[in-house]
């Protein structure tokens, strides 16, 4: 399905970049540090698993590039250049790349169908939505409010269970895609 | 879709959007390089009455501020917890005056304006093969969609409180996404039939 036409990829690319928007007005829950609790993060674990790299990136950026020029796309209604070098701001970068391994990893693994599908989702996303996305927000956390690496890995670690459901959320998303759009090119590999 | 900008006219609005950006970049760029607390403490304060002197606009922006002023508090109270006040007190002037200026940008520069300087900075690229022009059709794609899909999220709430008197929550996730994804073949057949491949 995934065709390299360029006007077909720019309406996936958009789509995504709006689920990411729509699981940010569901509403969030703050904890300390300023590092609000949503189901965005689900929206880059999703783009991962049913988009190419190349167009989850693109899918990303878009999104990045929208909040970045002042829309309340963020969970919360944040927006504007401000969130970027707010504490969590690493996060936010991390959400990229986040995205583009995880997509990685989705094509990488094998195994078809779709309980196979479900269990490759879970690792993925696992793998680019927690490993990924936490290097670059503790990063963020250690540059831009100059707490220690040790700091920033135990203020961290209170999200990693909410994120792991959240994979788990991920995984029984692209089950039920896999039913229900049997020709969904996972990670930009086509269905067997 | 409302943009956190202010009608409100003020006298950074009648600065070029570029010109804003330019000294949101060297000015931020500065509060990372120095590392005086009363350096930084100074520059804190002009940003502040920077803030200030646009007035009443501020007011959409105020929650936002609230919050980020809320973050930078906890880290404050961390590092004086760890017994480093100092550093504390640094990343706080830090943060509230980088946070304060992309704020004031947000307020006063026009969607639009931005997306121009964004398509004039990305021009050079257009020669790599990056298409500029879709960027305003993307992102002109990604806000219809998002509506979209906001409505239809409700929809589906409400027929699941309808059928079950619960509101629907994570259980429409599933069925969201798949519409989504059919929605987005059914788009990419018209675009591609509209612009050629």
């Amino acid at each position: 399905m995934t065709s390299a036409a360029p006007s077909r990829s720019l309406a996936l690319v958009a789509l995504f970049a709006a689920l990411l928007a729509v699981f940010g007005l569901i509403p969030k829950i703050d904890l300390p540090f300023g590092v609000p609790i949503t189901i965005q993060t689900l929206g880059v674990m999703l783009a991962g698993c049913l988009l190419a790299p190349r167009q989850a990136c693109q899918a990303l950026l878009l999104f990045l590039a929208a909040v970045a020029m002042g829309l309340p796309l963020l969970s919360g209604g944040r927006g504007g250049l401000g969130v970027f070098v707010a504490p969590s701001g690493g996060f936010l970068v991390g959400m990229l790349f986040g995205a583009v391994a995880t997509s990685w990893v989705m094509r990488a693994l094998p195994g078809q169908g779709p309980r196979r599908l479900a269990l490759r989702a879970f690792a993925a996303a696992v793998a680019g939505g927690i490993a990924v996305e936490y290097a670059f927000g503790i990063a963020g956390l250690v540059l831009l409010a100059k707490l220690s690496p040790w700091q920033a890995t135990v203020a961290s670690l209170a999200f990693v269970p909410g994120d792991l459901v959240k994979c788990g959320l991920c995984a029984l998303v692209v089950h039920t895609v896999a039913r229900s759009v049997p020709d969904w090119s996972f990670g930009g590999r086509t269905a067997a | 879709m409302r943009s956190l900008y202010s009608d409100r006219r003020t006298w950074l609005h009648a600065v070029p959007a570029g010109a804003k950006l330019l000294a949101i970049a060297v000015l931020g760029t500065a509060f990372f390089a120095v590392d005086r607390p009363a350096w930084l403490a100074a520059g804190a304060a002009a940003v502040a009455a920077a803030f200030a002197s646009l007035g009443p606009s501020v007011r959409p922006a105020l929650r936002l501020v609230v919050s980020v002023s809320l973050a930078a508090g906890l880290v404050a109270l961390f590092h004086a917890l760890a017994g480093q006040p100092e550093v504390g007190l640094v990343s706080v002037l830090r943060l509230m005056s980088a946070s304060l200026l992309g704020v004031m940008l947000t307020l006063t520069t026009r969607f639009d304006e931005l997306l121009d300087v964004f398509e004039t900075l990305l021009r050079p690229f257009d020669r790599l093969g990056l298409k500029t022009g879709r960027l305003a059709l993307g992102l002109g794609l990604m806000l219809r969609f998002t509506e979209h899909f906001f409505v239809q999220w409700r929809r589906m709430d409400d027929a699941h409180r309808a059928r079950t008197g619960r509101p629907g929550g994570f259980a429409l996730l599933a069925p969201l996404t798949v519409r989504m994804l059919l929605t987005a073949r059914r788009v990419a057949d018209a675009l591609a039939a509209r612009l050629g491949g």
